[in-house]
């Protein structure tokens, strides 16, 4: 590789270490050329200035945090408190939000911690080729979240509109009516094919939606589909796709989900649409090759 | 969706910065460029912690009335804990699927896995 010896590169001055040691966290990579200054960002709470830590052509945003609260077991515990996991992921996204904004960066994992510059220096250099890779890959592109619900009221509307038709609802104080063995089993068929008929159709959708947004892209990762927590009662998460798309096709892409969204065949489905992120997703060795 | 509609009249009005915790989790938990930290965290660990957030979310008010505070007891994120959160992720969305649908059958491969390409085209 071309890598260069730093021994001639300049120094950032290490911080004041005044009482205990301090980890460098590294939160996203960047050409050196980055007009980084993602001064609307803080890191991490009880870390120190945000700063800018040159490696060769390419610099990290990194930030001095207290090594006993980043330690491996610190760090086990507080993520596995709900709320620390939140604080953390919000502090690292804002970081890695601003510092894209500015310019392209790699976002780096949360917790991406070394035990001084020299480590992280080390880590980076080792690895400058991917990032260059990888820069070069997200340069000019945003990543999308683009998911497809299924609706409870799509499900209701549908399964069960033909049942009235077939067996009115008995008035009041009627009980319920005889139905004869041949009504029962086409009501039975009926619904089956209903059924059928909703999954198939919910299935199509982001099918349709997929191949739509596919056309747009240069790279998509599927992602596990959020569970009823995360989405709420009433609707059924059936995709959850990130795609990197590029910068002046934004409005392309509105234009193609609202299309989707008129279509009549998009009742009872929703799509969302978030963005742009950064590219998280598409920061390893990934292939372009999305469409084929 | 209101923020739906707010996308679609200004294409860059949705700030991910206030995205929902699931969305920005998955993300900053995606392990990306590998760079062997100094200090590690295991990225099973990571997936399964992103697990149970999301059973966080909406049980951890029912969780403590019942007096289960796993969260807290429960540090080793063993793999098998990972599998087993996952089959019940898994277990639960089928069951969403088919209190939807009122469905009775069992469900196809399809919709319980959908979500990648090739689950999709079948």
């Amino acid at each position: 590789m071309n890598s260069t010896p730093h021994i001639s590169a300049p120094r950032i001055s290490p911080p004041a270490k005044s009482v205990g040691s301090c980890a460098t966290y590294v939160f996203a990579v960047c050409r050196s050329d980055h007009p980084a200054s993602p001064s609307d960002a803080h890191g991490h709470a009880g870390g120190g200035p945000l700063r800018l830590l040159t490696v060769g052509s390419l610099c990290a945003v990194v930030q001095d945090v207290p090594a006993t609260e980043f330690s491996e077991t610190a760090l086990r515990e507080r993520l596995g408190d709900a709320a620390e996991l939140e604080r953390c992921a919000r502090a690292h996204h804002g970081v890695v939000t601003a510092t894209t904004a500015d310019g392209p960066a790699v976002p780096m994992p949360l917790a991406t911690l070394y035990l001084g510059d020299e480590r992280a220096r080390a880590a980076i250099e080792e690895n400058q080729e991917s990032f260059r890779l990888a820069l070069d890959r997200i340069t000019g592109r945003a990543e999308w979240a683009v998911k497809v619900y299924l609706t409870q009221s799509a499900t209701t509307a549908r399964s069960v509109a033909p049942d009235i038709r077939q067996t009115p609802a008995p008035g009041p104080g009627t009980g319920p009516r005889p139905v004869s063995g041949r009504a029962y089993l086409d009501r039975l068929r009926s619904r089956q094919n209903l059924r059928e008929q909703h999954r198939e159709s919910a299935v199509a959708a982001a099918e349709r939606v997929d191949r739509a947004v596919r056309e747009l892209a240069v790279a998509m990762v599927p992602r596990r589909p959020h569970g009823p927590e995360v989405t709420g009662k009433d609707r059924t998460q059936i995709m959850n796709m990130a795609y990197l798309i590029a910068e002046d096709r934004n409005e392309e892409l509105a234009a193609t989900i609202g299309r989707l969204r008129a279509s009549p065949d998009f009742d009872g489905i929703e799509i969302d649409v978030t963005g742009p992120w950064a590219p998280y997703s598409f920061t390893d060795g990934g292939d372009l090759a999305g469409h084929s | 969706m209101s923020e739906l509609d707010s996308w679609t009249t200004d294409s860059r009005s949705h700030p991910p910065a206030t995205a929902n915790l699931a969305e920005i989790l998955e993300r900053v938990l995606d392990k990306g460029i590998v760079i062997a930290g100094d200090i590690k965290i295991d990225l099973l660990d990571i997936e399964l912690l992103t697990i149970r957030l999301r059973l966080f979310i909406s049980s951890v008010e029912t969780a403590k009335k019942a007096g289960i505070d796993w969260w807290e007891t429960d540090p080793a994120l063993s793999s098998r804990a990972a599998h087993d959160a996952l089959y019940e992720e898994n277990q639960r969305l089928r069951e969403r699927i088919d209190a939807l649908e009122g469905d009775d059958s069992p469900e196809p491969d399809s919709i319980r896995r959908a979500g990648g390409r090739r689950e999709l085209r079948r």
